[in-house]
């Protein structure tokens, strides 16, 4: 399994270098340049000029991409073109809040949606069928940005439980939990529905293999063969999507990042956006692609645990 | 060891006890929280803040030699600040200040002399460490008299010397020592001598500044300002209404104010100088060219409908394109009534009988998007079809100043005198695609001689009425069509004591000062 993760982990720097490499020249390509934002509109084109000099934007675009590729393979993300602050210290300071909500989201999705999911595959087309399937499509339908708001109006303003301001003290356990619970649970009601809807239709598949009825014939009681033997081999399809949406989670977070004040990466990416800050937005992308490529990893490496058959050479 | 149960109850009235003596210490802790529509701050450093975010998070920190009054942008108001009093010479090049002693920088960068006077002018002064530098482009030198003496000389005479030595841009006055240690750093750690001073900055979420306790008016009375990022309006909304935010900025529109006036122990504050709405005619594009046709569009807009619909609350009229509470400001200008016969008797005047139609690139950002949404309407219906193509707020700063627009909706606040507007919109050396550009999309340059004269002009009187033909001409030449102006709008609790009475500022939100306070 290891020379297997080390050849996964090879195969995914060509994949890095092109999705940089589309990143940096798409950027250049769209209208508006740094410098333009930096300055404000008390900008002369002269002093324009000069700050897209001092950004190094005056050199032609290959040359630029070669410095790119070569301060990347040292390590080095750069400077930002707005703040002049090196990248790699913004993104540590705002990665563990992207995390804790991707994290925090899917596991109350996985706590909630797996029982849910198993319920509704059991119960199927009775009431709590019915209840969980309409729940899972609200879910599904209802806009992160509109849930994010009712959370916050319910739960924050009218019983006081929750603050909607921050994402807290990151020093501080307590006050880091406290503020990612509201939004954490935005993303986790709609990973709920999600992961419940796919444990379902993977469990109605499952319960109707004949090593389920076997296992029935065979006298085992009920919950071995729904847990043990029906679970165990439902959960391979919802760990891929479970796989997929934590890549999601981790870039499309960014509504909920907004809502709830939290300095996170996808905060981050929509300003380096709108600030056409070329360096951090190259740079966010670099580490969203690689946590792609390690919720993949992880995913693929999660099969074999669940299901022995499974081994990697 | 056994602990009897007196004990027990023992240790924990002294835990009580000291929970009660602790509580009270916190609790009396006055900060006041203000939610910004900003995403983050580009810097600190004062002569490199150019967003309204940048001036809220720069203006508690830093002083200028003189300063607007805290309530009031008036020019002719301004008072003393880090300087004592100062004298000028006749001819207005050379002028001297007296500092005040004793005034100590944040975090035991001492005391404020002459000497970081000299640095920050200089400093303000240049390309390479300011963006203002064009604002000090006649300053000819700083020199330092003795440790609390300055003498600045210029080169020719300017509208406001005390202008740019205000409280406000380039005017801050930095520690010599913490620029040259920090190097780099000083944008992000800055050091001032105001009322507050940096404790905490985290990127994209907050600023936190805290009491500066030597500041030279008196201790502030609040222990901390916390300044947050709150880009989504719907969020700061609701952060005030739970009580997490004590200020917050608002939306320029009817329907917030007429909302957050519903909430109980709210006061709601609107003030100046607002933001002007001019719309500049590109006159060397087809068919701007023809003055009829700059008539025609002027007379098709119907301004006061556009004031409704932006909100009677949050506009005020702009006759003229430099706003009547602007030293120079004046309302004795060509004006264009809202008369749509007229509008389409000129424009078949001009061989458009059937109409026309013209193209032109806006951005997403509401403060435009949203009024020329209803002039495009209002166009529409004297004939001229408007197509606009909606795109980023950066984008559109590229692209208005490459000429692509046959007209240009331009939202603006500047220093309140006529000098920086008439220069930057309509002066022949701002006119975009030259390599002096600034802002002069109409590429109108017939005032030249007339703003130059101002500038030299040293009798106020004499002054005001050379801009005030200035602006009369724009007006009859309709190079530019004044609309409205937009006010700045928050809401605050009204425990909130701002220490003054809000009417006017230029850092274009409430700002935070000595005299603020917060009552439990």
């Amino acid at each position: 399994m290891l020379k297997y993760t080390i050849r996964r982990m090879i195969y995914v720097l060509p994949t890095l270098w092109a999705v940089v490499t589309f990143v940096f020249f798409l950027i250049r390509i769209v209208p508006g340049g740094p410098a333009v934002a930096a300055l404000g509109s008390y900008a002369t084109a002269e002093s324009i000029q000069q700050l897209e000099k001092q950004m190094g934007l005056d050199k032609p675009i290959l040359v630029q991409y070669g410095k790119f590729l070569k301060d990347l393979c040292q390590g080095d993300l750069g400077k930002s073109l707005i703040t002049n602050k090196p990248i790699s210290q913004e993104i540590a300071r705002s990665l563990p809040y992207t995390l804790d909500l991707a994290i925090g989201g899917m596991i109350i999705g996985i706590l909630f949606g797996i029982p849910t999911g198993i319920i509704t595959a059991l119960r199927r087309n009775r009431p709590p069928d019915y209840i969980g399937r309409v729940l899972s499509l609200v879910g599904i339908s209802m806009p992160e940005f509109y849930l994010g708001i009712l959370l916050m109006y319910v739960l924050a303003i009218k019983l006081q439980l929750f603050p909607v301001l921050g994402g807290g003290d990151l020093s501080h356990l307590g006050s880091r939990l406290y503020h990612l619970f509201l939004p954490a649970l935005t993303l986790g009601i709609i990973m709920t529905a999600f992961i419940s809807r796919m444990v379902r239709s993977s469990m109605l598949n499952v319960l109707r293999e004949d090593y389920v009825r076997t296992a029935r014939s065979k006298g085992l009681h009920e919950k071995v063969v729904i847990y043990k033997h029906a679970l165990r081999n439902a959960l391979i399809p919802t760990v891929t999507v479970i796989g997929i949406y934590m890549s999601i989670l981790m870039g499309g977070s960014v509504l909920t990042e907004i809502i709830f004040s939290r300095p996170g990466l996808g905060k981050m990416m929509v300003f380096a956006v709108k600030d056409r800050d070329y360096i951090a937005l190259q740079s966010v992308i670099i580490i969203f692609s690689a946590f792609v490529f390690l919720f993949n990893l992880i995913t693929d490496l999660l099969y074999s645990l669940i299901d022995p058959r499974i081994e990697y050479h | 060891m056994k602990i009897s149960k007196y004990g027990v109850f023992f240790l924990l009235a002294v835990i009580f006890m000291g929970i009660c003596l602790i509580s009270p210490a916190f609790a009396q802790e006055k900060v006041v929280k203000m939610a910004l529509k900003a995403s983050d701050i580009r810097s600190l450093d004062p002569h490199y803040g150019t967003t309204t975010i940048d001036y809220a998070c720069i203006d508690p920190m830093f002083n200028g030699l003189v300063r607007f009054k805290p309530e009031d942008i008036n020019p002719e108001k301004i008072e003393p600040d880090l300087a004592e009093r100062w004298e000028r010479s006749k001819d207005g090049l050379v002028w001297t200040f007296y500092l005040r002693k004793g005034v100590k920088f944040h975090k035991g960068y001492g005391e404020m002399t002459a000497e970081d006077v000299k640095f920050s002018l200089e400093k303000a002064a240049n390309k390479a460490t300011s963006g203002f530098a064009g604002d000090y482009a006649a300053l000819d030198k700083v020199d330092v008299i003795d440790k609390y003496t300055v003498r600045i000389t210029f080169k020719s005479a300017i509208p406001s010397v005390l202008g740019i030595l205000t409280n406000y841009h380039g005017g801050y006055i930095v520690s010599k020592k913490a620029v040259l240690e920090k190097g780099d750093k000083f944008k992000f750690d800055p050091i001032g001598t105001g009322p507050f001073m940096l404790k905490e900055y985290i990127p994209k979420e907050k600023v936190v500044e805290v009491r500066h306790p030597e500041f030279f008016r008196g201790k502030p009375k609040l222990d901390r300002v916390e300044l947050w990022f709150m880009p989504d309006a719907s969020s700061r909304e609701m952060a005030y209404r739970k009580g997490e935010i004590d200020i917050v900025e608002g939306e320029r529109e009817q329907v917030w104010v007429k909302k957050m006036r519903e909430i109980p122990g709210t006061a709601i504050e609107i003030f100046g100088p607002g933001e002007t709405l001019v719309l500049h005619f590109n006159m060397t594009k087809k068919p701007m060219d023809d003055v009829r046709i700059r008539r025609a569009i002027c007379h098709a807009i119907n301004i006061d409908e556009l004031m409704k619909f932006l909100g009677p609350d949050v506009t005020t009229r702009l006759v003229s394109v430099i706003p009547m509470d602007y030293l120079g400001g004046t309302d004795k200008v060509p004006k264009y009534e809202f008369n749509p016969e007229k509008a389409k008797k000129l424009l078949a005047e001009a061989g458009f009988p059937k109409g026309l139609e013209l193209s032109m690139v806006i951005t997403e950002m509401s403060d435009y998007r949203r009024p020329m949404e209803q002039i495009q309407e209002q166009l529409r219906r004297v004939g001229i079809n408007l197509k606009m193509d909606v795109i980023t707020h950066t984008a559109f700063h590229e692209q208005i100043r490459k000429d692509v627009n046959p007209l240009v909706l331009y939202v603006c606040a500047r220093f309140p005198t006529a000098d920086p507007l008439l220069t930057q919109f309509y002066y022949s050396k701002s006119i975009v695609g030259t390599p002096t550009a600034i802002t002069n999309f109409s590429h109108y340059n017939k005032i030249d001689d007339l703003i130059e004269k101002a500038r030299l002009e040293i009798d106020t009187k004499k002054q005001k009425e050379l801009w005030a033909e200035a602006q009369s001409k724009i007006l009859e030449e309709a190079a530019a069509l004044p609309l409205c102006i937009t006010k700045f709008v928050f809401a605050r609790k009204v425990n909130v004591d701002l220490g003054y009475e809000m009417r006017s500022t230029l850092t274009l939100v409430i700002p935070i000062k000595e005299a603020t306070d917060i009552r439990k």
